[in-house]
């Protein structure tokens, strides 16, 4: 059986990309700038929440980009790939100009590559252990743009491959919840014949990647043609449909579904319980994000539109804690603030992100976390209290931990505040099933196979990693729909 | 039959035996057996801050090794505040709920200024009758001043006690140069009552390894002697109730507390070693030697022996071994 280091090694020694690799010597390709992504002009952007910062590449950029990659015979990128893309092939792809042989490289490992092409933090991943950050250190290769663009070559094209599936085998497996992990479960087993329905809770299908980032990251047209091509492939989709309330598990099995996978997600705001935190025009990112991507209450037409403060502060310093700030931005704050307990550097949100935030015009407060809130006659927020803090030794994580500077303490002028400071699994599930072995920060606990305590149901995504990235997430998807297959396949009377 | 009732925390306890903070009180069922047996209050367990901390740590090691949920885990430590928060409240409410009626009170020790009044009023709006600091400053850091700790202090229980409404111990440690000064000014604060003295974690030597290993953790009977003497010198010259701690492993020693100025003594040791017998067991004690000796309650004997209203006080401040106090110059074979 071929190892995927021996498959990788064949694919490169494929004519074409021997000829290829011919084509420029070492040191033209390396001479090469890393391309600069097109962005709408920050002034202009703040005015929309629906207009894409990032253009893409056109295709002149795309293959000037891609002539950068050395085609290594020690490929380390995919080693940062979290579901093993094989980026040197699809790379090289775009470099000949076989634009839609790059989008099907891409869709056999990954079934949203439109959608990670935007949002995976490449520079924490495949461009970490890209050959020019490893060995010259210089920027990688924008494997990250590459992907995006053909994943947006192929949609524009109207050609997009529908994969092909296998003839159905009536068995109806279902998942709980419409994100990254879910969809990716999906995909899968419906290309292996299983009758696919994935329930969800809200009126939207596409979980985090709808109503989390904002259009101006992920636009939902994306989404949404990603959620149509599997609709083609055979998939189901009920919205407004919470398992384990609208139906029980049990009910379900009496309808016939052999299997479930559990991708409910991490949905539950955390909250800092200091005190003021109660005041009015505080809220969670998780409702003020929703409230804007989901219903459009960004809208002054809309029936509930969401709080519109002038001096708005994010708690957090993570992707979410930007989306919120620069969708406060947009909706017309005249300060904007990122409150982080520590430096910039030692922030979890994406470079990109951090580096688009500063063009918009957010403030940065590091070194600070607030301790208290207060607020006006009305219980409206008009103050809050921030400790000054200062970098100690570093921690577990590796970065430099925050430390109180004793006493020093700043109060600034906000009517509104959200807090972002992570999020906890949904609960719902684990309080469905009893049997449920969950752990003691309540995500699901599974098995190499993402197979939970209760044989029939696998899970993946956030709801068993507490947080994590969307490509991990639906490489869980990936690895659950291969074990399932394989306990159903086994234990067909279930 | 003698009175135990007494006062300290700021409340009225049934005995004057309360159960120190330790793990003797992290259920429900076992405050229930240290209120049956006797016990006038217990001190739950501190909140540490640097448990959670090390909880945040062991976390970030277990589930980030890819960097991948570092914006899930980054405010992680806020989750296990709170989780602590909630497990403590739980077992308050357990406590209420079956009927157990014995004072409870928080314990927490933190070194963040923050921190402090983060749990102080969480663990005060959790039901606690009362809260104990547990605030000590090990006083080795070289570039540290004495005022500095001094400020430290103070401006910790004056930010809790502004944060708070029900009553406000501290449980301190000797280690001041200026120790009886130190206890004036705390008492001078709306401190309801100061445990003298803390029991702290001690290290020791493996000498065949040549490194360091935890020492006994349990204290010994005579170990009371040093917050004896403190008692008996400073209760009677402030107003505020004074408790005894480390040492009191039998109901001597807890008399003699409270004759040298204690309202009242914290066990912790006697009932790991003897179990809940031992707080039964010294409660009935000390009831039987007040009968024998005609004194009615406990107030009546509260600092009775105290530097004020002893025959020889200068005692207390004695701390020479001068053959003038007595001789011990033979070598026990």
């Amino acid at each position: 059986m071929t190892t995927y280091t021996e498959y990788l090694k064949e694919r490169r020694e494929q004519e074409w990309r021997v000829e290829l690799r011919k084509k420029l010597k070492g040191k033209e390709r390396t001479d090469q700038a890393r391309v600069h992504m097109p962005e709408v002009d920050p002034m202009e952007r703040v005015k929309y929440q629906n207009v894409e910062v990032n253009t893409g590449l056109n295709t002149e950029q795309a293959i000037k980009e891609a002539s950068r990659c050395m085609d290594c015979a020690n490929p380390t990128c995919i080693e940062g790939c979290p579901v093993g893309i094989n980026i040197p092939e699809f790379v090289k792809n775009i470099e000949r100009g076989e634009f839609a042989l790059a989008a099907q490289t891409l869709k056999m490992y990954n079934a949203l590559p439109a959608v990670c092409g935007r949002v995976c933090p490449q520079e924490k991943q495949c461009e970490s252990k890209c050959f020019y950050t490893q060995k010259l250190d210089k920027p990688a290769v924008a494997i990250g743009y590459l992907e995006r663009f053909a994943a947006d070559w192929e949609r524009e094209s109207g050609n997009i491959a529908v994969p092909e599936c296998a003839a159905p085998n009536g068995i109806k497996v279902a998942t709980v919840g419409s994100g990254p992990s879910s969809l990716s479960f999906a995909g899968d087993m419906v290309k292996m014949g299983y009758d696919v329905t994935v329930f969800e809770a809200l009126h939207e299908i596409g979980g985090v990647l709808k109503y989390g980032i904002p259009e101006f990251r992920l636009p939902n047209k994306m989404v949404d043609v990603e959620l149509d091509n599997l609709r083609k492939m055979g998939v189901k989709f009920e919205t407004n449909f919470i398992v384990g309330r609208t139906a029980s598990f049990d009910q379900l099995k009496e309808e016939g579904f052999k299997g479930f996978f559990v991708g409910s997600g991490a949905g539950l705001p955390r909250f800092m319980n200091i005190p003021g935190e109660n005041y009015n025009g505080i809220m969670s990112s998780n409702e003020y994000l929703t409230r804007v991507n989901l219903m459009g209450a960004n809208s002054d037409e809309f029936d509930t539109p969401v709080l519109r403060g002038k001096n708005v502060a994010v708690i957090g310093g993570g992707n979410t804690a930007m989306d919120s700030v620069r969708t406060a931005k947009r909706l017309g704050a005249e300060r904007a603030i990122i409150v982080y307990r520590r430096s910039r550097v030692e922030m979890p949100a994406r470079v990109e992100e951090v580096k688009h935030a500063i063009e918009e015009g957010i403030e940065f407060m590091n070194l600070t976390n607030p301790i208290e809130y207060f607020a006006d006659a009305s219980g409206r927020v008009n103050k809050m209290r921030l400790q000054l803090m200062e970098l100690g030794e570093a921690d577990a994580s590796g970065r430099r931990s925050p430390v109180e500077i004793p006493g020093a303490t700043e109060d600034i002028d906000v009517d509104m505040v959200v807090v972002a400071v992570g999020v906890s699994p949904n609960p719902l599930i684990p309080a469905c099933l009893p049997d449920l072995k969950i752990s003691k920060w309540r995500t699901i606990e599974v098995n190499e196979g993402m197979q939970s305590s209760i044989p029939v149901i696998f899970a993946g995504g956030d709801i068993v990693r507490g947080g994590a990235t969307v490509i991990l997430a639906m490489g869980d998807g990936r690895n659950a729909a291969k074990s399932m297959h394989e306990y159903l396949s086994t234990n067909p009377n279930n | 039959m003698a009175n135990l009732t007494t006062r300290f925390f700021g409340l009225k306890l049934k005995t004057p035996v309360i159960i120190g903070s330790a793990g003797l009180s992290n259920s429900v069922e076992k405050i229930k057996l240290l209120a049956e047996n006797g016990a006038g209050a217990v001190v739950l367990k501190s909140v540490f801050e640097e448990e959670i901390y090390n909880e945040f740590q062991a976390e970030f090691k277990k589930q980030a090794a890819d960097q991948s949920n570092l914006e899930y885990l980054d405010y992680l430590d806020y989750e296990i505040k709170n989780d602590k928060i909630k497990q403590y409240l739980e077992l308050i409410q357990g406590v209420k709920k079956a009927g157990i009626d014995i004072p409870l009170v928080a314990s927490i020790n933190c070194t963040s200024g923050n921190e402090w009044t983060f749990f102080a009023k969480r663990l005060a709006d959790s039901g606690a009758d009362a809260l104990e600091l547990n605030l000590f400053v090990l006083p080795s850091d070289l570039n540290r001043t004495s005022e500095e700790i001094h400020n430290y202090y103070f401006t910790t229980i004056n930010k809790v006690i502004e944060q708070v409404k029900i009553p406000v111990t501290i449980k301190i440690s000797p280690y001041f140069s200026d120790l009886g000064r130190m206890i004036k000014e705390l008492s001078e604060t709306k401190l309801a009552g100061i445990t003298l003295f803390n029991r702290y974690y001690n290290i020791d030597i493996d000498i065949e390894n040549q490194e360091l290993v935890p020492a006994k953790i349990l204290s010994n009977p005579t170990d009371y002697l040093q917050s004896l003497r403190w008692i008996g010198i400073m209760s009677g010259h402030i107003e505020c109730d004074l408790a005894a701690s480390t040492g009191v492993h039998d109901y001597q020693t807890a008399l003699k507390m409270i004759m040298a100025g204690a309202s009242a003594v914290q066990v912790v040791s006697g009932v790991y070693k003897h179990g809940y017998d031992f707080i039964k067991q010294m409660v009935v004690d000390m009831a039987k030697w007040m009968d024998d000796h005609n004194i009615e309650s406990i107030p009546e004997l509260i600092g009775s022996a105290n530097s004020i209203k002893v025959k020889n006080p200068a005692m207390y401040e004695r701390i020479q071994f001068m053959k003038h106090f007595g001789e011990f110059d033979k070598v026990v074979d």
